[in-house]
């Protein structure tokens, strides 16, 4: 059906075409990624499981896992929240169907190519940017131009006069990730090396989380909170606050990640106090939001995406206190370069964000299909293998993390280390396996949604039936 | 700009901009959503100006600092006399060397020993280097290296010009990306309040019954 889309004239597409496979291909990813993390946990956890193969190797396996997560669940389901949120907010339709439709198909067959060239050992071998520079290219002007310009010129269409805060961040941060892109790139397209190299390295992976997934994650928050609760928006000078902060605070503190190297400590001071500001924009987002909730709390329990929105927002509070201060030379000297920092990963990945993203996927795939979720129990099953998988998960590396941290500064042999810390892999692993069973059991739901699920009358929305039988 | 000298602080848009935004936002529904005009509550505000002040506490100049290798310089002087070389363990020695060395040190050089200690056998790695630097071995002065694990290294400040056309390597107590920090953090608030109190005064709520 994708391939009868591409090439018919823009007016012959469905509305909300792009939407349904953006939703679907982010699902599908969530669902690789998530096993990809089982399969590398099972191999910290079981040292002799699928040995042999180069291919298996967790060298080969990790940035697979990584990458897939990073671009294919969290970025896919971006786009998909950009093709029916930035019309809803504007009042207006999608600029091009038809240019969403290419992007998800450029972004499927970039995203495939890139990682099977990485399994292979194909990489630019530099942490987070490990794409070579032709698929960097994809992303670019394949994926994120396109992108940018439906959104772009959706919200220039626009029949409102003002322009909600999501699409302020929506149409900001995919320009701030292209400069991100080709900027970060830099030492491969350049062949810059050295000190250099390392710096633009994780300047790259700080602002594809900083001015990418955390920013748009909060956006996604500050539409489907208000419209599941009907309730307005708390502030809006409390977004003013948000969005500038983070283009402040959030694009500036990259040499933080690099506390122990030889770069210039005017430079890590610098980055260290800025780091700590970043929760300055986490304070508004988190205020906002849950002051938004006022008068329909009974929502968190009783309503999905309510439920998967709300668990996001909270995560976001543990998430920023220890992103604010792990940064600082008096705390990275201990938690640096361990498994603390696997689970501050995960914590911002697979807690904050991905519940938000979950949410956005829920609502977006039952307002555009026009079809009610086929089953609320699969719908409360993921939620909970999702929060319990992913708790166990973040608890066991957080210990593991602290454990080694230890190791590192008392001297303790690698190896005693290693033992002490099999207990917590073993954990990881059962998480992690926990998120991956439930995000199986997600994808069986929206498909059967999508095949199966009653049709929403006209008027109503389909989570204000998701309770009506 | 409708700014009154007896409220500052109050609205920077006159009375026909407050209005023509209010009015605004009455009118319109972004996808069937809108947003109030309520205010930052006032702990949150608090709380920001106490993340500003933490953000420049917690990352001081002197936490989690490499040790100089200047603030050795004792103990590295005495590791070979006699009373030292009595002692039968290097537990013992080094004990004794960082009980000397505390007892005639001044509070900055203490703190900085008991934040930095030493195994005896790390100090037999380092005490060549810093025996070195003291004999003029090196560019600089002592005081202008790091210890870093078993080697000294040249420290990674940038500090004045000194004589010989070479910059201060020492630790400073307040670096320059700190005073950057104030500098950007001060824009940033005088840009933020500027924008925010453009907008209506917090106590003007949006009737959004009327569209």
């Amino acid at each position: 059906m994708l391939m009868k889309y591409l090439f018919a004239k823009n007016d012959e597409i469905p509305a909300g075409s792009a939407t349904i496979f953006f939703g679907f291909s982010s699902i599908f990813w969530f669902v690789v990624g998530t096993g990809l993390g089982s399969f590398n946990a099972a191999k910290l956890a079981f040292p002799d499981w699928v040995t042999g193969t180069e291919l298996f190797a967790f060298g080969h396996m990790r940035q697979v896992h990584v990458l897939a997560v990073i671009l294919g669940w969290i970025s896919m389901a971006f786009g998909m929240t950009m093709m029916y949120m930035t019309p809803a907010l504007g009042n207006t339709k999608l600029w091009s169907e038809k240019l969403g439709l290419w992007t998800v198909f450029m972004w499927n067959v970039g995203l495939s190519l890139g990682l099977i060239l990485l399994w292979m050992g194909i990489t630019a071998g530099r942490e987070y940017s490990d794409l070579i520079w032709p698929i960097d290219l994809v992303v670019i002007f394949g994926v994120l131009l396109p992108l940018g310009i439906n959104v772009w010129m959706t919200i220039a269409h626009r029949r409102t006069q003002g322009i909600y805060i999501t699409n302020w961040f929506f149409g900001a941060c995919i320009f701030m990730l292209m400069i991100v892109f080709l900027v970060g790139n830099s030492p491969e397209l350049f062949n810059l090396t050295g000190l250099t190299e390392a710096y633009l390295t994780f300047w790259f992976a700080h602002n594809v989380l900083g001015l990418w997934i955390t920013p748009v994650a909060a956006a996604i928050a500050y539409y489907t909170i208000p419209k599941l609760t009907g309730n307005p928006l708390y502030s809006h000078r409390i977004g003013h606050l948000h969005f500038w902060a983070i283009i402040a605070f959030y694009s500036t503190p990259a040499s933080h990640h690099l506390m122990s190297a030889p770069l210039p400590e005017w430079l890590k001071s610098f980055a260290s106090v800025e780091g700590v500001l970043i929760l300055i924009p986490a304070v508004a987002f988190v205020a906002n939001i849950l002051l938004t909730m006022k008068g329909k709390w009974s929502m968190f329990v009783e309503n999905i995406e309510t439920k998967f929105s709300i668990t996001g927002v909270l995560l976001a509070i543990p998430l920023n206190m220890q992103g604010g201060f792990q940064q600082t030379r008096a705390i990275n000297w201990y938690v640096h370069g361990t498994g603390w920092i696997v689970a501050h990963a995960h914590l911002a990945l697979l807690g904050m964000s991905s519940f938000l993203e979950a949410a956005a996927v829920y609502f977006g795939l039952q307002s555009v299909l026009r079809r009610k979720l086929y089953s609320l129990t699969l719908a409360n099953l993921h939620y909970w293998f999702f929060i319990i998988g992913f708790c166990i998960y973040w608890i066991s590396m957080t210990i593991a993390g602290l454990i080694q941290g230890a190791g590192k500064i008392y001297e303790v042999p690698y190896i005693d280390v290693v033992v002490a810390e099999h207990p917590y892999m073993i954990a990881r692993w059962a998480g992690g396996t926990m998120v991956f069973t439930g995000n199986v059991i997600w994808l069986y739901n929206m498909w059967m949604t999508a095949r199966e699920g009653t049709i929403v009358p006209a008027g109503r929305y389909a989570h204000e039936l998701a309770y009506e039988r | 700009m409708a700014w009154k000298f007896d409220q500052p602080l109050y609205c920077l848009s006159d009375e026909q901009e407050q209005k023509e935004t209010l009015e605004l936002w009455e009118k319109e529904k972004h996808g069937g959503l809108w947003t109030a005009n309520n205010r930052l509550p006032l702990p949150l505000t608090y709380l920001i100006a106490l993340i500003i002040l933490t953000a420049f506490l917690v990352t001081m100049p002197i936490w989690g600092q490499r040790p100089n290798a200047a603030i050795y310089e004792g103990i590295v002087a005495n590791m070979d006399s006699a009373e030292v070389q009595r002692l039968a363990t290097g537990e013992e020695k080094i004990n004794f060397l960082f009980q000397q060395a505390m007892a005639t040190a001044d509070s900055r050089l203490k703190g900085d020993l008991e934040r930095h200690p030493l195994a005896w056998d790390d100090l037999l790695n380092i005490a060549p280097g810093i025996k070195e630097l003291q004999a003029g071995g090196g560019k600089y002065p002592l005081d202008n290296y790091n210890v870093l694990g078993d080697r000294i290294s040249l420290a990674n400040f940038e500090g004045n010009f000194v004589e010989g056309g070479f910059r201060e390597r020492k630790q400073p107590w307040f670096d320059k990306g700190m005073g950057i920090d104030m500098f950007y953090v001060a824009y940033f608030v005088i840009v933020m309040v500027l924008l925010i109190k453009k907008l209506p005064h917090y106590s003007r709520k949006p009737a959004m019954n009327k569209s």
